[in-house]
């Protein structure tokens, strides 16, 4: 996927769209070890030979691919939304509803901080040094890149007029860059932070809010007894009370 | 408060748990008078279901009294007496201004699984698996109904629980099967199944002008209650082949449209019928898909096959071609329920229709377990059950 905007960050001293994606030595020792066993299995000159110089071979080229790869992680994810996109824009500007997606945590803005991040323990994390808004036109789009920190990022934010009287199309595309490479992606994807999936919640759940006025939910309903079966996977998914938007819905 | 619960396939247990309350501002809280056990249901009790979890309450048909309200509802008051669709349904988004009710984008929490299975996430559902949002069902004393407003029917007048009760599901989704249908004066439509769905199919395509309705099951309960709404019958257990008999009954037409109020769970005979035990047997498939074959085979050129019967997963050996071949149309889905609750109930109340004419039993609560057992195996001519969730056991 290419993100298709040609709005340019603005950290061109650290221009981290040409980086690679994992560290360099990382790549340079899988194309070191492609490079080897290849040799290895020229040399034996026999059908396990061939075999290890197919392996070796592919090795080499995931290397050299890596060495070449300016991203690892790439998130598009689009929703129709029954709003002007001016309404949409606006919703989406507000930090106050940033944090719908996520649990545990909220947004806070603040003249002296700028953005940050409040955990459910009190700990205040400041985005504001770490984000910015590139480029932006209300109503139309909203781009931003982070300096890297922890998790390099930018992306672009999109609001179109649907098609047939449908609202807007609210699109969201970005590219990120996590600290261990892909090892760190997959755990957290297992851990429920997966990128993608993160920006299709959110972005599903802004939806629900603009449209019908709530986000739907079923925690805190009545259950019967889970037994052995369900108290494991309660456990094993980590299943948690949602984040508590309802005090803010109450007006609506 | 005291709830029906789904514990694994084939167990159901009748627990006490804690009463719902309003969650989101536009919930409201129902006090259950009536509610009802959906041939549905049977395909959780039998396990074919995916994403079922143990505690889960079950069902879909309920009516009863409005008992709070969350801060965002304003149609519906406290002490209405509604009855409530099985579909939930937000009333804002593209799909519910266009009469899909079913298909809401809003309603469903778990919209990421069926994404996952279907491509894109029906509307939220009452009691029926967590894919179909995992919602707390009305086999209980009390329920939470999201979005009261824009689904709640409200019931004024004289019509008793048991008249109206199955504006909740059964009689709209025999109603849009039928309507799905295209009805002209002199069509003949035949319908598969001769349960509740299957009966109230029969009664509106007559509403809706069928000429002539044949009805196919092989329970001769059903057949007879099929007759009496004036239904021409097929035992199919007793005839060589449905299909040549339907040929026949319609001097080599075929039916005008075609009814599987069936589904997933459809028993037959012969080879077709085996290879599909066997396969769901194994687990290589949810789908019985016995009764769609036929329909499909059945069906004249250029009519029209309606599916108010349940499916789940991929089905085998789906005669395409045929269908294809005939130019058929084929029309299915979950009922898109508040098309249909107002004006069903305006032919409840004009005398057209008296929906109580399904019931054969009446259980408590506590009898539940028991009640889907005999519902399942039809068991005492059984038809269909209605509970009563405050009425105390009787003794055994």
């Amino acid at each position: 996927m290419t993100i298709t905007t040609n709005l340019a960050p603005k950290y061109r001293e650290r221009e981290f769209s040409r980086r690679p994606a994992t560290s360099r030595l990382e790549a340079a020792l899988t194309l070191a070890a492609g490079a080897g066993i290849s040799i290895y299995g020229l040399l034996r000159r026999d059908w396990f030979g061939a075999a290890f110089a197919g392996v070796g071979a592919y090795l080499a080229y995931a290397g050299a691919a890596e060495l070449r790869k300016p991203y690892q992680g790439r998130v598009r994810v689009g929703f129709t939304i029954a709003k002007e996109p001016r309404e949409v824009y606006e919703f989406v500007r507000d930090p106050r509803n940033w944090d719908i997606g996520l649990r545990g945590v909220k947004f806070e803005h603040d003249a002296q901080h700028g953005l940050s991040l409040r955990f459910d323990d009190g700990e205040q994390y400041v985005l504001s040094s770490q984000l910015e808004i590139t480029d932006e036109k209300p109503g139309e789009h909203i781009a931003w890149a982070s300096s890297g920190q922890m998790m390099e990022h930018r992306g672009v934010i999109r609001f179109k007029k649907a098609p047939g009287d449908r609202g807007t199309e609210l699109s969201i595309a970005f590219e990120y860059k996590s600290p261990a490479g892909p090892l760190s992606r997959t755990l957290a994807s297992f851990a429920g932070f997966d990128p993608e999936q993160l920006a299709r919640e959110a972005l599903r759940k802004m939806k629900q809010l603009m449209e019908a006025g709530e986000i739907p939910t079923t925690k805190g309903q009545p259950v019967g007894s889970r037994g052995v079966k369900g108290a494991a996977k309660r456990v094993v998914f980590r299943e948690r009370p949602a984040v508590d938007l309802q005090s803010r819905l109450a007006g609506d | 408060m005291k709830a029906l619960c789904w514990q694994g396939k084939n167990k159901l247990d009748v627990e006490r748990v804690n009463d719902p309350v309003i969650l989101n501002p536009r919930d409201g809280i129902v006090r259950i008078t009536r509610t009802a056990i959906c041939g549905s249901d049977l395909h959780l009790y039998d396990g074919y279901i995916p994403t079922m979890e143990p505690g889960d309450i079950l069902g879909h048909e309920f009516m009863g009294e409005v008992v709070e309200t969350g801060p965002a509802v304003s149609r519906i008051k406290k002490g209405d007496r509604v009855v409530i669709p099985f579909t939930i349904a937000c009333g804002q988004c593209y799909f519910c201004k266009h009469g899909l009710w079913s298909s809401c984008d809003n309603t469903n929490p778990n919209a990421w699984m069926m994404e996952k299975m279907y491509g894109y996430s029906g509307s939220g559902l009452f009691g029926y698996s967590h894919m179909m949002g995992g919602y707390a069902g009305g086999q209980a004393q009390f329920a939470r109904v999201p979005f009261i407003d824009v689904g709640a029917l409200k019931i004024e007048g004289s019509l008793s629980d048991e008249q109206v009760l199955f504006l909740s599901d059964i009689f709209p989704t025999g109603f849009m099967a039928a309507e799905n249908c295209d009805i002209k004066p002199g069509h003949v439509i035949a319908i598969w199944g001769c349960g509740p769905v299957g009966q109230f199919a029969i009664r509106s395509a007559f509403m809706l002008g069928a000429e002539r309705v044949i009805a196919i099951d092989r329970f001769h309960e059903r057949l007879k209650m099929a007759r009496a709404s004036g239904a021409e019958i097929i035992n199919y257990a007793e005839v060589d082949d449905v299909i040549e008999e339907l040929k026949w009954m319609t001097s080599g037409r075929g039916p005008d449209a075609c009814i599987d109020a069936v589904g997933l769970e459809a028993h037959g005979t012969g080879i077709s019928a085996a290879y599909d035990y066997s396969k769901q047997r194994m687990k290589l498939a949810f789908d019985r898909p016995i009764v769609l074959r036929q329909a499909i085979q059945a069906c004249r050129k250029g009519g029209t096959v309606s599916l108010p019967g349940v499916y789940g997963g991929m089905l085998d050996k789906i005669p395409f071609g045929a269908a294809f071949g005939k130019g058929l149309i084929l029309k299915m889905g979950q009922t898109h329920m508040h098309n249909y609750t107002e004006r069903l109930l305006k032919r409840v109340q004009e005398g057209e229709i008296d929906p109580s004419f399904v019931i054969t039993h009446r259980f408590t609560l506590d009898d539940a377990p028991a009640a889907y057992r005999l519902f399942r195996d039809k068991q005492d001519e059984c038809i269909k059950v209605v509970l009563d969730p405050w009425q105390e056991a009787r003794a055994a």
